[in-house]
């Protein structure tokens, strides 16, 4: 027995088989740091004593519940209802204009939210762009855009493709049969999506809710312009505001609670969920159903969200970049942010990437306690609002990793925790599509196990990591409350000048810097979609794909 | 010379410092020359309580073609993997090349074991070009040397020409050719063949099973097959080892094996037949489809008045139309136009079907009543019940 076999030897997989040590070493390391976070709000939070209780049960945070807890229920519900038709509309039927419908629904996902949230303020507000229109029309006064109404409208628009993203993946997953066989059994087109379609769909829903459940937990610019209290704003201002930083933390963990609330609820609504394998095998693509006369009715079905949350919001940014630049009006300067949110996001991307491997490989191909343990380590990431993360990372830096507070790499770090989750799942989908006798296969040539991640695994993965990175890369250019908290004082990058322009309402300055920012970020999304990858929203792939063992072996094992 | 000897021996004596007394005894059973040799394996997956394999012992001697012949499921691919390295054993002892790697206590890693493995689906790396592929396994050398010595390897298997494809512009039977010129380049001690024609067409099976056979012979490699298709096992081998559960019943050529299967399962694993009761008296069974002169194969020794099996094979037997009154008389139930012979379904009237295979058509026809006879002086096998 050579010495990294005696190392490893506490590490045996599900099947027997030993990883290399590096790999379980770095993997170890990864799961660490992303727990990290967690851990020192923690131990932050115990220090604080009964100040704890007082905090919780105050009039305000109650209130701050409420209206934290109407807000994802309206944005998760109507998120739904907006998605599933445009999901069945655009895979099962044949709406015109059906593929070029199909990727532009997916793309208010690159708009972000405090972007979205000022061009909902031009267009809807009562002095807005839409008042000026129906005046004529003798409208006296729309309906006041600030608060809940504005806030649900804005999450809506770029959290639906969330939704949409995860039931289209079903749906194309589906075997057709199965409606085939209702038909045949007499059901009516209606009847059959309800009692056949719309129950297999029911686990993507639910995945795809979760994801805007956590994400309308966690955005700060969008309910911020629009003037409506959740917990994450609650916490961004006393963050700000206050020397004391105590109660932003408690109130950190309560966020975290809640996160880990949602993600059980989730867990709770998916059931015994067995009908969310999908069988091995070649998947048979059904024939789209013919819609007949209603045709051009799904296709605006499908175009009237792509107006709102796309179309509209890039008009309105082209409208104020055009004035601007035609009364010669002073814009944010673009060339330091844009270059700084590149070299940030492409930063990300590569570090998360880097860091996502060793786990998804551990993950798929050396499943064990040790490898889940590892990959719920790295989930928190996913239930963490942004602005928690950054909150505790600042605590860290003060108290614990001095050299590294103010510099670029804490706001690095934060991002590979936040972003993980989605890389990883990624990389595990790829990983799980390359047949593990290829790299039998190389072992048995020659090479050592830890010589086979980097000539076979590594290359054939390349394509997820792709995926993985171009996901990070996207979300980081986005993200806005662990950008404000953890950048080097004076480090600007677009999200956050735009922010900062635009929460003082120099909504017109952003024009240029957003409008970049949109196009940035709507280059990974592009890729992503036209890939054709089924989930273009790799973070929904957290699903255990039952094990990669080849039918034959199975059945071998079986016996 | 590629690979990393010295490993290998590292293992072996940190095996022998740490199970002092089973290898001595592994040491004094590995004099007879095996190219691969296991003894007494026992193999099991996690999470399942029988072992895959278990009391498994197969020697395969240098220059050998050794086939393992089981149905799904009997543990042949877990064999097959205990060798290359895949599987850690519970039990018994694996030597390769002499060497031993595998036990309770050694196990050397599959990329220090110089075996060449053709697996199932191939497994060719998708991101190389055939010569890539090809090259992989010899790793170290400068890259003109590698191209050199991959050129008579593509040679032998028909590939040349294709060293720039990749592997998707390749069609099955050319990928599988490719999958054994990359196992065999690194100059194997042994190659292992998992099942290698099941993801062909019939036809080409048949061609692709001779244009191996010839491969292996010519490279003059020791090689273990691994199928459940007797006639693979049967064309292709020197000898063919039988598994029943987990384990080998019956090892020898495949012309003995067929002869003289050493019980019952072995029979039907090796050739298509039936197994009817009867009761053996001196010399011949006594059956419901007649009295046939039996043959007891070598290791079996029954009594008279004993219960048996008889292995009845349609090409053994012989059907006439039945005359005088007094016979077991059977039905014709159906016959199969073949082209070369006819195949005859034959109802006995406890309802057990029996085949015939004969050439004439000779007014013996579905509907008539026959008595069965055995071919020529052909004996029948039996086995005690």
């Amino acid at each position: 027995m050579n010495i990294s076999g005696v190392i490893s030897a506490g590490y045996k997989s599900a099947d027997g088989k030993r990883p290399p040590t590096l790999l379980v070493v770095s993997a170890s390391v990864v799961a660490f740091a992303a727990l990290i976070p967690v851990a020192y709000l923690l131990i932050r939070s115990i220090g604080v004593g009964s100040e704890w209780f007082d905090i919780i049960w105050r009039q305000s945070t109650a209130a701050v519940f409420g209206r934290t807890f109407l807000l994802i229920a309206l944005v998760t519900v109507i998120s739904v209802i907006v998605a599933v038709p445009v999901a069945w509309l655009t895979v099962k039927s044949d709406i015109p204009l059906r593929r070029v419908l199909s990727v532009a629904s997916v793309l208010p996902l690159v708009v972000p939210s405090f972007v979205m949230a000022t061009t909902v303020i031009e267009m809807y507000s009562p002095k807005g762009v839409l008042q000026g229109w129906l005046s004529g029309l003798g409208v006296e006064r729309l309906p006041d855009i600030y608060g809940l109404g504005g806030a649900t409208l804005v999450l809506v628009l770029m959290t639906y493709p969330y939704v949409l993203l995860t039931v289209r993946g079903a749906l194309r997953r589906m075997d057709p049969a199965l409606e085939e066989a209702a038909r045949a059994m007499g059901y009516g087109p209606v009847h059959t999506f309800r009692s056949v379609t719309l129950p297999m769909l029911r686990p993507a829903i639910a995945g795809g809710s979760l994801l805007v459940a956590l994400y309308t937990l966690s955005d700060f610019g969008g309910v911020a312009l629009l003037r409506y209290q959740t917990f994450t704003s609650t916490i961004m201002i006393q963050y700000q505001s206050s020397i004391d930083r105590t109660l932003a933390a408690v109130l950190s963990l309560i966020l975290v609670a809640i996160a880990v609330l949602l993600l059980l609820g989730e867990g709770f609504t998916r059931g015994r969920g067995a009908y969310h394998r999908s069988t091995v095998g070649a998947v048979r693509v059904s024939r789209r159903i013919n819609i007949g006369r209603w045709r051009w009715a799904g296709a605006a079905v499908v175009g009237v969200p792509v107006l709102i949350g796309l179309v509209i919001p890039v008009a309105v940014l082209i409208h104020w970049l055009v004035r601007g630049l035609l009364n010669d009006q002073q814009l944010l300067p673009l060339l330091i942010p844009a270059r700084n949110s590149l070299y940030i996001s492409l930063l990300a991307a590569v570090t998360t990437v880097l860091a996502s491997l060793p786990i998804a490989i551990l993950s798929v191909r050396f499943k064990s306690r040790l490898s889940r343990f590892f990959e719920r380590a790295i989930y928190i990431g996913f239930g963490l609002p942004g602005v928690v993360v950054a909150l505790s990372l600042v605590f860290f830096g003060i108290n614990v990793a001095r050299p590294l507070y103010q510099s670029i790499w804490m706001l690095i770090f934060a991002f590979v925790v936040l972003f993980l989750p989605a890389s990883v799942g990624a990389l595990r989908s790829s990983l799980l599509q390359l047949n593990p006798r290829v790299e039998e296969a190389a072992q048995s040539l020659g090479r050592s196990q830890w010589r086979v991640i980097f000539s076979v695994t590594v290359p054939l993965v390349m394509p997820g990591a792709l995926a993985g990175g171009a996901m990070v890369f996207l979300l980081t250019m986005k993200e806005l409350p662990a950008t404000l908290i953890l950048s080097p004082i004076g480090y600007r990058t677009l999200s956050s000048s735009i922010w900062s322009a635009a929460s003082e309402a120099f909504f017109a300055k952003t024009a240029a810097a957003a409008l970049l920012l949109v196009l940035v970020a709507g280059v990974p999304t592009a890729y992503l979609t036209l890939r054709g990858h089924s989930d273009g929203v790799d973070e929904t792939d957290r699903v255990d794909e039952s094990d990669s063992q080849s039918p034959s072996e199975t059945a071998e094992v079986a016996q | 010379m590629l690979w990393r000897r010295q490993k290998i021996d590292i293992s072996v004596q940190s095996g022998v410092t740490m199970g002092v007394a089973g290898s001595e005894a592994a040491g004094a059973a590995s004099t007879e020359a095996g190219v691969i040799e296991l003894q007494g394996v026992e193999c099991s997956y996690p999470g399942s309580d029988a072992p895959a394999i278990s009391e498994f012992n197969l020697l395969v001697k240098p220059g050998e073609f050794v086939s393992i012949l089981g149905r799904s499921g009997a543990g042949k691919t877990t064999a097959l993997r205990v060798v290359a390295g895949f599987e850690r054993v519970s039990s018994g002892y694996v030597r390769v090349g002499g060497q031993l790697v595998g036990s309770s206590f050694v196990h050397v890693p599959p990329d220090q074991r110089r075996i060449g493995l053709v697996f199932q689906d191939y497994a060719l790396f998708p991101h190389l070009t055939v010569a890539k592929n090809v090259e992989f396994g010899l790793k170290g050398l400068p890259a003109e040397e590698r191209r050199v010595r991959i050129a008579p390897v593509l040679k032998m298997v028909g590939m040349s020409g294709y060293e720039s494809r990749y592997v998707h512009e390749l069609s099955g039977g050319q990928q599988q050719r490719v999958a054994i010129a990359r196992a065999l380049a690194p100059d194997p001690v042994a190659l292992l063949l998992d099942e290698p024609f099941s993801n062909l067409d019939r036809q080409l099976r048949a061609a692709l099973r001779r244009d191996i056979k010839r491969i292996v012979r010519e490279s003059g490699a020791t090689t273990l097959l691994v199928t459940h298709d007797r006639e693979e096992a049967l064309a292709t081998s020197d000898r063919v080892a039988v598994m029943g559960e987990n384990s080998i019943e019956q090892i020898g050529t495949p012309e003995d094996v067929y002869q003289n299967p050493a019980s019952a399962a072995v029979a039907k694993l090796i050739g298509p037949c039936e197994l009817i009761p009867g009761v053996f008296r001196g010399g011949v069974v006594v059956t419901e489809a007649g009295v046939f002169p039996t043959r007891v194969t070598t290791d079996i020794h029954m009594a008279d008045g004993q219960q048996a099996l008889a292995l009845m094979r349609a090409s053994e037997l012989e059907i006439v139309l039945a005359g005088e009154e007094g016979q077991r008389t059977s039905t014709v139930e159906m016959t199969e136009f073949e082209g070369e012979f006819t195949e005859y379904s034959i109802r006995l009237d406890s309802g057990t079907l029996l085949r015939v295979r004969r050439r004439a058509a000779d007014g013996i026809d579905v509907g008539s009543r026959v008595t069965v006879h055995t071919r020529g002086d052909a004996k029948v096998i039996v086995f005690p019940v």
